[in-house]
């Protein structure tokens, strides 16, 4: 396998990419260590799944708040920390000039992972605010948004003071990432943890929330990493490029309609679910228009393009499976088992994690200004991560669709239940390991990567210092 | 999209749009909502959780409980939640008045639990909620630290637990529920919708069934 997408010559790292080389780094940096601490704790999770003993005995350890914190490390630390990276240094590279506000893009990067470390040890803790999605305690909420929102800057300055009169795909979805998640994250900590609404209305702005997690912040992000890779690396336009501003659209005006697809059945209003239902079969055109700008994504070869084949795939697929799984006549069945789960898993890992892995592969070296210090780990990244991905989906979908079936009859008891999908948990807990194994050779990888030109910047540092001392030297 | 305010603007109005509409728009239907009073027992419903449940639905907030537990009912001939004995109508709005952070779950991997409190036809005891919640089962994990091992000064406790075979505590000693345990069951004793409120009757399936049966005579 050539990895010709994941080379960077000389020439195709501008000042633009070196300016902006270490805070970026940081946050990429930081983002695979929380991926693997993620990894981890679903590892944990997973076994409990079917062994309910396990850990059972520490208060820290019990599924809810491993559940909670697994979830928190993936979009919190994870998913937040490379999203924020790839979506800067798009704005950056395609507004033109390099970065500004570096220093609150650093000092942001660096009080959102504290906020985030902090709120996990307050989940183990036991202060979870119990809302999916939005586990992180109370505490470090107002950090979450002040962090954010500095991080920020320096993408948004990229994009209103940008080069060019005209914009691409890339940079709205970027931007829209950017700037809306504080707006939307204070406004659903308003409702729920200042002045909470009463009784099930802070479910309706909880499942909101959720959807706008993915829909105007993950997904963007994600979007905009594929976008700006997709084209570069297969060396042609995007077809059908002209309806790529309706998909967009679409996405951010219909994304969050979609809450009620949460609620089915439940004690809401009746208008919430018929509104998901509405919602979810009109963002089926936002996925028809991507499948149509991406279909020149099929063929090249290389790392960053199978992490973004899969990713689109998943992306697609998600977006066909919400939809049926928004009907009420499905609901009934899938409803609260691991079809559940497994969708879920589909839209932030298949989809959001593998396109960052994909934009990641991309934008590394360019930001190295040399190859990955291990090109061989990065293909068995690639086949190790998607393996581990498609067994867990698999083996959850399985797990869920006998566990609806069995719900349904009456006389099948949780024990029956119970051993009736142990088997498929058991395999989904292997796939773990195997997301594990194949997250920390990316995180061996980039480690080494950025170890070798951290070497090569001291060194050129050094060598600049000790020509302008010898210059001092013969001027004096 | 050449024009980076208008860009912006737009975006934020479409986030503000779709917040007021689904979060405002149930606040509006439903902030309002007050307890049904019922004037043939004179009692408005739902009622207010006391102290020690009140404190309980914290310490199952928590733990984490909601991950695998849901506490939504849904209506008759919607999934199979009657046949299960959760509930035999669904739960509404006004079921939740009074919580102050309603623990409706996503999961069903163990048994919803409203009605947990009313189960037919017996809830669970006391002593079988702490023994459980101590032992666990072969589907649930053990608490024992909800619990505490404390050497028996005088007499036994009246709460300490009867254990048998592997789970009882040395000689000498007794497992009493720590304080933690004890709130955590009395809001799980307490989980019950008793009332049947008018939004909560499931009229429409009572009268579709007998209609399909007599078009069929």
């Amino acid at each position: 396998m050539t990895n010709q997408s994941t080379n960077a010559g000389a020439a195709e790292v501008t000042a633009i990419d070196t300016h902006a080389r270490w805070p970026l780094l940081y946050l990429i940096g930081a983002g695979l260590v929380w991926l693997i601490v993620s990894g981890v704790l679903s590892l944990i999770a997973a076994i409990q799944l079917h062994s309910p003993a396990y850990l059972a005995e520490c208060a820290w350890f019990t599924h809810g708040r491993v559940e909670a914190m697994r979830e928190t490390a993936f979009i919190y630390g994870w998913a937040a920390n490379a999203g924020l990276a790839i979506g800067t240094w798009l704005l950056g590279r395609l507004g033109g000039y390099p970065l500004r506000g570096l220093n609150w893009f650093v000092v942001g990067g660096v009080f959102w992972n504290l906020a985030v470390a902090a709120g996990l040890i307050g989940i183990a803790a036991g202060e979870m605010t119990s809302f999916a999605v939005l586990q992180l305690p109370r505490a470090v909420q107002p950090l979450l948004v002040l962090s954010y929102a500095a991080t920020a800057i320096s993408g948004v300055l990229a994009w209103s003071g940008r080069k060019r009169a005209g914009t691409f795909a890339s940079q709205w979805y970027a931007v829209a990432a950017l700037f809306l998640f504080p707006w939307f994250l204070t406004a659903t900590q308003v409702v729920l943890l200042w002045t909470p609404v009463r009784g099930v209305v802070q479910a309706v702005a909880a499942a909101w929330y959720a959807e706008g997690v993915f829909a105007l912040w993950l997904a963007p992000l994600a979007l905009a990493g594929a976008y700006y890779v997709v084209p570069k690396v297969s060396g042609r336009t995007l077809p059908s490029y002209e309806a790529a501003p309706v998909a967009f659209w679409t996405l951010i005006v219909v994304g969050t309609w979609t809450a009620g697809r949460h609620l089915v059945g439940g004690p809401v209003p009746a208008w919430l679910p018929t509104m998901g239902v509405v919602g979810t079969s009109l963002l089926l055109f936002h996925f028809l228009v991507l499948a149509f700008n991406f279909k020149i994504a099929l063929t090249p070869a290389g790392t960053a393009m199978n992490f973004l084949r899969f990713g689109l795939l998943a992306y697609l697929l998600y977006g066909v499976f919400t939809t049926i799984a928004s009907f009420r006549g499905v609901a009934a069945h899938a409803q609260f088992t691991f079809v559940t789960v497994a969708l879920e898993q589909l839209g932030f890992y298949g989809a959001v994690s593998m396109l960052f892995f994909g934009t990641l592969y991309y934008m590394v070296p360019r930001l190295t200004g040399r190859d990955w210090a291990l090109p061989g780990l990065a293909s068995a990244h690639f086949v190790t991560a998607s393996t581990g991905l498609v067994l867990a989906l698999v083996a959850l979908a399985v797990a869920g669709e006998t566990q609806g079936n069995l719900l349904l009859e009456a006389k099948a008891t949780y024990a029956e239940i119970f051993q009736q999908v142990s088997v498929p948990l058991m395999i989904h807990t292997a796939a773990q390991f195997l997301l594990i194994a194949a997250n920390l050779l990316l995180l061996v990888n980039f480690a080494m990567s950025a170890w070798a030109c951290g070497e090569k910047a001291c060194a050129s540092a050094a060598g600049l210092l000790r020509s302008s001392s010898s210059m001092e030297a013969s001027a004096s | 999209m050449k024009n980076g305010p208008l860009f912006l603007v737009g975006l934020f109005l479409s986030v503000l749009i779709a917040w007021s509409g689904i979060v405002l728009g149930s606040h509006a239907q439903l902030g309002r909502q007050t307890p049904f009073f019922d004037e043939g027992d004179g009692v408005a419903y739902p009622a207010r959780q006391m102290g020690l449940a009140a404190r309980g639905q914290l310490v199952y907030a928590d733990l984490g409980c909601a991950s695998c537990h849901t506490q939504q009912v849904r209506r008759p001939g919607f999934g199979n939640d009657q046949g299960r004995g959760w509930g035999e109508r669904q739960s509404v709005a006004r079921d939740y008045l009074f919580q102050t952070r309603p623990q409706l779950g996503a999961s069903r991997f163990g048994p919803d639990l409203t009605n947990l409190g009313g189960r037919k036809p017996q809830p669970p005891t006391e002593e079988a909620l702490y023994r459980f919640l101590y032992e666990g089962s072969p589907t649930h994990p053990p608490y024992a630290f909800l619990f505490e091992n404390l050497p028996i000064a005088g007499e036994v406790s009246s709460l300490a637990l009867k254990l048998s075979g592997t789970s009882a505590p040395a000689s000498g000693r007794q497992i009493v529920p720590g304080e933690r345990a004890r709130t955590l069951v009395a809001y799980l004793r307490n989980l019950n919708t008793v009332y049947d409120y008018p939004e909560s009757r499931p009229l429409p399936v009572e009268q579709k069934a007998p209609a399909k049966e007599e078009a069929k005579k």
